[in-house]
């Protein structure tokens, strides 16, 4: 057998069982994957729309999705809406929970984030920023308050805590809020927040 | 062939050989994933599963591989068995996966695994190479270890996320970022250096 | 704007040595001086680009389509082996003495993490192929700036009093530690 045909079927037979094996490989873990992608999810949207029996995703564009939550009853509990924006140093990518009528923030996630550990990381820590998003009127403007306080009393009505230090990466969140907010808004009132067409996750 | 007895061909790969400190090779890994002992000790996981699985295969089959198409031969294997391991951390280690990232897909270009295969592998039994791949995989976990537990311990003052360090320590924070690595490992570099002259000059 | 930001992030913020810590092996190896370095970073800025676009092409016409995303690591570093034994052959046949000079290092490149990084990264983030093509440059741009940067370093360092056990490497990885701690004040730079 010549030198060239050898070659070939070797390097044809090497791929294919790569291949196959690959195939297998993927059968036996592609559920899983797309099960832990969806868990994150679900879990995440019950943790800011609380009350949450089944989540659907109503609506998605670039870098914005806006989930629903629904109780047993089928009845509307809150929107999550998932949105992505340039912080400090990389994308922060939270999720933020409103009630029914887009006027009180239920509490704010972060879910993905590569600010500066120890100071803009901090949109990550309860005690310094996320407690102070906890049931936030949101009907007006959200505003930051500086410098950053440690008490929720401390704050204006639509004021939003500082991180001290790290003020640039409390703007990324509090401009992706407010627009995320301004946008659910808009999608609201052009109709595209209806659940009816839409499929179960 | 190897003139080693079966137990240096596995000790090798601790500390004469280390494919970090000695070798320099995958270098890429061990500055990226070690600023939690977590994600080096998962990476250096994943590696050794990556290299002891390509050194068997390659081992077994090397009579039926012409030269000329040896190289591309072994990546195809790597890549095979890195595509598996990153599918199943992802699908049974979420988190990890999540936050080891593409570093993992990265190890089909780890310089040790296709490194072994040229030097040792084709030319080995699979017996001997299964030890040296055994041998390089530890020294690689460990090289992760001690890189990582320096960075975490020094950057964040936890160790696998439990605190270690009282509050009276202020964490370096600049360990877990890119500078803390390259000063890190070139300290160790040198001091595995230093080591290395002194018990040769005792010799 | 988007490219923009897409390229001068590759080059300084996420600086693909500096930050990432992609292409470390090539990066000390071909450092120690400026003429070698400045080869092997357009050598590596020119795979670069064309993986970009290749990838980008096997990606979005055969991976995604046909639902074979498994096999994007396999497909991946073929192409970037492949192309790597073309440039190989293209550089001998057009400049012999440049081929000396890269030496070892050119079939290295195909183990140059960065090149991997960059397709995989590319589609991850399943940018369009302008989007890509200048992630490629800009990246193969930045790896070139960082890897000039340390054999002018590095020429210098020569003439110094270096510790033995840390000449070479060690010494080299202190420098890259200094470098990245200076390009983190790009951080920022993009709002």
């Amino acid at each position: 057998m010549s030198l060239s045909a050898r070659m070939i079927i070797v390097l044809t037979f090497v791929g294919l069982l790569s291949g196959s094996f690959l195939a297998t490989v993927n059968l036996l873990t592609k559920e899983r994957i797309e099960l832990n992608r969806q868990r994150e999810i679900e879990e995440a949207i019950l943790q800011v729309v609380p009350g949450t029996h089944s989540s659907q995703k109503l609506y998605e564009e670039k870098d914005l999705t806006v989930y629903i939550g629904k109780d047993k009853k089928g009845i509307l509990v809150g929107f999550a809406i998932q949105a992505s924006g340039i912080g400090f140093q990389g994308k922060i990518t939270l999720l933020l929970g409103t009630n029914p009528s887009i006027k009180k923030i239920n509490s704010l996630k972060i879910i993905d984030q590569k600010e500066t550990p120890g100071l803009g990381a901090k949109i990550n820590d309860r005690k310094s920023f996320l407690k102070f998003w906890d049931n936030k009127d949101c009907s007006n403007l959200l505003t930051l308050h500086k410098p950053a306080v440690k008490t929720q009393e401390e704050l204006g009505h639509s004021e939003i805590n500082t991180i001290t230090g790290a003020t640039i990466s409390s703007e990324a969140v509090l401009n992706l809020v407010n627009s995320s907010l301004n946008r659910l808004r808009q999608l609201e009132k052009e109709g595209r927040l209806s659940s009816e067409e839409q499929d179960v996750n | 062939m190897s003139t080693r007895s079966i137990e240096q061909e596995f000790t090798k790969g601790l500390w004469d050989d280390n494919p970090v400190f000695r070798q320099l090779l995958g270098l890429c890994p061990t500055l990226a994933v070690t600023g939690w002992v977590i994600n080096g000790l998962a990476m250096g996981l994943a590696t050794s599963f990556v290299l002891i699985f390509s050194s068997l295969v390659v081992s077994s089959i090397k009579k039926f591989i012409p030269n000329q198409v040896r190289i591309a031969s072994y990546i195809v294997i790597i890549a095979t068995f890195v595509t598996i391991a990153d599918r199943f951390m992802a699908a049974f280690f979420p988190l990890i996966s999540k936050s080891l990232g593409p570093y993992v897909p990265l190890i089909v270009v780890n310089c040790i695994i296709l490194g072994r295969q040229e030097a040792f592998s084709s030319k080995n039994s699979v017996g001997r190479s299964f030890i040296d791949a055994l041998g390089m995989s530890s020294g690689f976990v460990l090289a992760l270890l001690i890189l990582s537990s320096i960075r975490e311990v020094l950057g964040v003052g936890t160790f696998l996320g439990l605190q270690v360090m009282g509050t009276w320590f202020k964490p370096w924070i600049i360990m877990i970022l890119p500078p803390g690595a390259f000063l890190t490992l070139g300290i160790l570099l040198g001091i595995a250096l230093h080591i290395e002259r002194k018990t040769k000059a005792r010799k | 704007m988007e490219l923009v930001a897409i390229f001068v992030s590759a080059i300084l913020i996420n600086n693909f040595v500096l930050y990432y810590f992609l292409g470390i092996c090539p990066f000390l190896g071909v450092s120690k001086k400026i003429s070698s370095a400045v080869s092997m970073g357009l050598a590596v800025t020119f795979v670069m680009t064309i993986t970009a676009v290749v990838s980008w092409a096997i990606n979005h016409w055969i991976l995604i389509p046909y639902k074979l995303d498994y096999l994007q690591i396999v497909s991946f570093i073929l192409v970037i082996a492949s192309l790597v034994q073309l440039v190989e052959m293209f550089i001998r046949k057009m400049s012999p003495p440049l081929y000396q000079a890269l030496g070892i290092y050119l079939p290295l490149i195909t183990t140059n993490c960065s090149i991997m990084f960059l397709a995989l990264l590319a589609a991850l983030r399943n940018y369009s192929l302008a989007e890509a093509v200048v992630f490629g440059v800009g990246s193969g741009l930045g790896f070139t700036l960082a890897i000039i940067l340390m054999a002018g370093i590095r020429e210098q360092l020569d003439l110094a009093d270096v510790p033995e056990p840390l000449k070479g490497a060690g010494i080299a990885l202190i420098v890259a530690g200094i470098m990245a701690l200076a390009f983190m004040g790009f951080i920022g730079m993009i709002k």
